[in-house]
């Protein structure tokens, strides 16, 4: 079969993380190839570099058999490479029908765009890609988010391109039996498709290969048909030799109330998350990017909006409408974005440890150095954070280190209960052992520990049960003995229910 | 199915309802206190005051709706003003004029516009810093107010024909220029860039040279301004332009135009200008002492981006129907 598209050793880095490390690749024509990988594995990136939106740094694509590198995504549409984004790249205040058409709508002689033309003009296509139920004069602004990525997925086929790329394209979407029929349709009129998704059961029914990225890395490139569901898991998640894990006794106090309890809790990417973390214990939260872990912890602070449901801290209900009312009940989040919403970046490392009992620290309402030194010295050694990082700006600190002070502020405002979301991410392997530490030693104390990874080998190492979101709720809550990142995985990716008492997957659900 | 056009407030750009509706109550109260005030000549007096704000918020609305900001534009209509009221007189004679102001404007505007939209400098302080050199070459022009305009540009900028002002013309030029303009190809990116940049570059829309064109006009539009203004007062002032700046800024936003950019339009900030002009008149109808405008001015803004805030909610709300 003719090659439609080849990717030669493409490599993309941002700043010294390798997005892409040497990936190279073959889509033949009419075919539909899936492309896997974790958060992170550089999927996305992959994408971007086929359809003009960034620029590899090295590597060579062929088109058709002619060299193919876009300058710009307008290039890459006329050279017949077009894409549905995950991120969907429609504009919010435009109608449907000029979403379709941007960015060179159709004008008349004084070149106007004629509106009601084009919305006729939209009308017929939705029509014919069996979408009825939207108005092309809609704005776009003013749909709900599955609509959006059909017309997304529209906009992108309509183009009738020879290399279709789809990112995760049923991340929104209901009906997924709709987008399937319209592949089939596409292939056979010879358009050939890179299909991404972490759906497995997504993969088996359109692909007939797949690739497998991991770090940056092509890891496998095979027969759909040919490997096993644990094949592809472990090829998706991969296995750290380096990383050693010490077994520990479970330390929860069964007897003793739960220190944080969540009620029905509803709110903006929340459907229903109800749980208990007792004293002692490490819970774990899993799932794929966007399932809603992220509102989760937001919500537990105040940060995200909370419309049902109720939280109760050591039995007692509470109302936490922010990170300060949070902290009196003992609850502090260690943030997910570091840089922009956990380090105070201009300030010393001792200030950003201090910050929550600075307060205490003061003589006449000045701050009292010593006494804020002697503060801070008493928790550092629990994370190991040297004390000859205090003077300096946290700024010129590495990853590591700053998230140690950041994981030491936290501890120094004496909270029982702290929500940990990714706190390994970006930190080299040294600074995550002390920060395993820390968790081990922290509830041992009988502290209690949410914590969120995207890492499953530390959830399925430390945790004492892992609560796995997908689609914004709770899909599974699996105990420590079962706890493996192939069950994690799949439960996260929709795959199988997680266990008698979650709710059935709702992977096959139409609407 | 049948495409359906849009309902007419979103037409007039939504946010400029409750603008609308204080401009025509104002009208009214002055209408009462002022019966002169819709004689023609009282018509064409209004018309004359509000031209040049007119003129130069409407190239500030189209840069903000890009989502940047421009602070040049005092500035712009200081240089103006100055020269032409040193050479106007001379031997470029009033057409020359003309054509030389829109040039400075033209200028301006495209150093911003390379700072801006190529570099990818922030607009606020890139045109900081051109609204401080404006001031500064229009004072170096003239040091002290003086000068003269010639009588011809005068007579061409505040005169009439058949009875119908010439700023009357050019208030209805800009709103169907703008128009013509904003169902363009560009006029439609420069909403799209303002709403959503990201979406806007993965949808294929060219960000740079939509918002490089916005600056660009910006400029010519504060030119233009700046001569007109200069036929209004009939000398030359380096100064008097620098209270313009805030009453841009506040035309933009009592006309509806979100400052985030993406929401609005040229039509509500004429409206905005009518109701910065018709407030000092009415208030100076009522009897109320000048000194006290401002406030009301200020206050006037502060209601009307509230309202402003709560007409998309009303539209929405009357808007909903099965989708």
């Amino acid at each position: 079969m003719p090659v439609a598209l080849q990717v030669n050793a493409i490599s993309k880095s941002y700043g010294a993380t390798a997005a892409l490390q040497d990936v190279s690749f073959q889509l033949e024509r009419g075919q539909v190839c899936g492309l896997l990988g974790e958060n992170g594995a550089g999927k996305s990136t992959l994408v971007k570099s086929i359809s003009g939106v960034i620029r590899p740094d090295s590597g060579q694509i062929l088109l058709n058999g002619e060299p193919y590198s876009p300058k710009s995504i307008v290039e890459g549409n006329q050279r017949g490479v077009s894409t549905a984004f995950q991120e969907l790249s429609l504009v919010p205040t435009l109608s449907v029908a000029l979403n379709l058409f941007l960015p060179h709508p159709e004008r008349n002689k004084l070149g106007l765009v004629p509106a009601r033309k084009i919305e006729q003009q939209a009308a017929g296509i939705l029509e014919e890609y069996g979408v009825r139920e939207i108005r092309p004069s809609a704005l776009i602004g003013d749909l709900p988010l599955g609509v959006r990525q059909r017309i997304e997925i529209v906009r992108a086929m309509m183009r009738k391109p020879s290399v279709l790329l789809l990112d995760e394209p049923t991340a929104a979407l209901s009906d997924r039996e709709w987008l399937f029929g319209l592949i089939d349709k596409a292939v056979a009129e010879g358009t050939s498709i890179l299909y991404i998704s972490h759906k497995l059961d997504e993969i088996r029914r359109l692909c007939s290969r797949c690739v497998i990225l991991r770090n940056g890395h092509k890891v496998m490139d095979s027969e759909v048909k040919s490997m096993t569901d644990d094949q592809i898991f472990t090829n998706m998640a991969g296995r750290s030799a380096v990383e050693t894990f010490t077994s520990r006794a479970s330390v929860i106090r069964v007897d003793a109330r739960p220190r944080l309890e969540v009620r029905g809790m509803k709110g903006p990417g929340l459907e229903k998350v109800s749980f208990k973390l007792a004293p002692g214990e490490c819970l774990g939260v899993a799932g794929l990017e966007g399932h809603g872990q992220s509102n989760l912890f937001k919500a537990l602070v105040g940060l995200s909006p909370v419309t049902e449901g109720t939280i109760l801290v050591d039995g007692t209900e509470v109302s936490l409408h922010s990170p300060r009312e949070a902290l009196k009940h003992g609850v502090t989040l260690v943030p997910e974005e570091r840089k922009s919403e956990g380090i105070f970046s201009d300030l010393s490392t001792m200030a950003n440890i201090s910050m929550p009992i600075v307060d205490s620290v003061t003589r006449f309402g000045l701050v009292d150095h010593n006494a804020e030194r002697r503060a801070v010295t008493a928790v550092t050694p629990s994370v190991n954070l040297s004390d000859r990082f205090l003077p300096y700006g946290i700024g010129a600190l590495s990853g590591g280190n700053q998230q140690k002070a950041i994981l030491a502020r936290a501890l120094i405002s004496g909270a029982k209960c702290l929500l940990l979301f990714d706190p390994t991410r970006g930190v080299d392997v040294g600074a995550k052992q002390n920060i395993y530490a820390m968790m081990t030693a922290f509830v041992r104390d009988g502290g209690s520990v949410l914590f969120c990874s995207t890492e499953l080998d530390e959830l399925v190492h430390l945790c004492d049960r892992c609560l796995v979101m997908y689609r914004n709720a709770i899909a599974g809550d699996v105990p420590r003995d079962e706890l493996s990142q192939d069950r994690l995985l799949s439960i996260a990716s929709g795959f199988r229910a997680g266990s008698a008492t979650a709710p059935a997957s709702r992977v096959g659900d139409v609407q | 199915m049948m495409a359906q056009p849009s309902p007419w407030y979103r037409r007039l750009g939504g946010g400029a309802l409750p603008a609308i509706l204080l401009l025509v109550l104002m009208l009214v109260v002055y209408a009462i206190y002022e019966p002169s005030a819709l004689t023609s000549f009282g018509i064409g007096n209004l018309l004359n005051n509000a031209i040049v704000l007119a003129l130069a918020a409407t190239g500030l609305t189209i840069v903000v709706l890009t989502g940047e900001f421009d602070l040049s534009g005092a500035g712009v209509v200081a240089i103006c003003n100055v020269l032409a009221a040193t050479l106007s007189m001379g031997s470029l004679g009033s057409m020359g004029t003309l054509g030389f102001v829109l040039l400075v404007g033209l200028a301006v505007g495209l150093v911003n516009a390379y700072l801006i939209a190529v570099l990818g400098l922030q607009s606020l302080a890139v045109t900081i810093g051109s609204l401080i050199v404006c001031q500064g070459i229009a004072l170096i022009i003239l040091p002290a107010p003086g000068g003269e305009v010639a009588e011809a540009i005068i007579d061409g900028v505040t005169g009439d024909i058949f009875g119908i002002p010439y700023a009357g013309i050019m208030m209805v030029a800009i709103a169907l220029g703008w128009t013509f303009l904003k169902n363009t190809r560009w006029g439609i990116s420069v909403y799209a860039v303002g709403a959503d940049p990201v979406a806007s570059r993965l949808s294929g829309l060219n960000v740079a040279s939509t918002k490089f064109g916005a600056l660009v006009l910006a400029g010519l539009c504060y030119g233009a301004a700046g001569f007109v203004y200069s036929a209004e007062i009939g000398s030359g002032d380096p100064r008097i332009s620098d209270s313009f700046l805030l009453y841009m800024f506040a035309a933009v936003a009592i006309g509806g135009t979100s400052l985030m950019g993406g929401r609005g339009g040229v039509l509500g900030t004429l409206v905005g200008v009518g109701i910065l002009t018709v407030m000092q008149k009415m208030l100076f109808a009522i009897g109320v002492a000048e000194y006290y405008t401002n406030i009301f001015n200020g206050l006037i803004m502060i209601a009307a981006i509230f309202f402003g805030q709560l007409s998309p909610l009303v539209a929405r709300i009357a808007h909903r129907r099965p989708a």
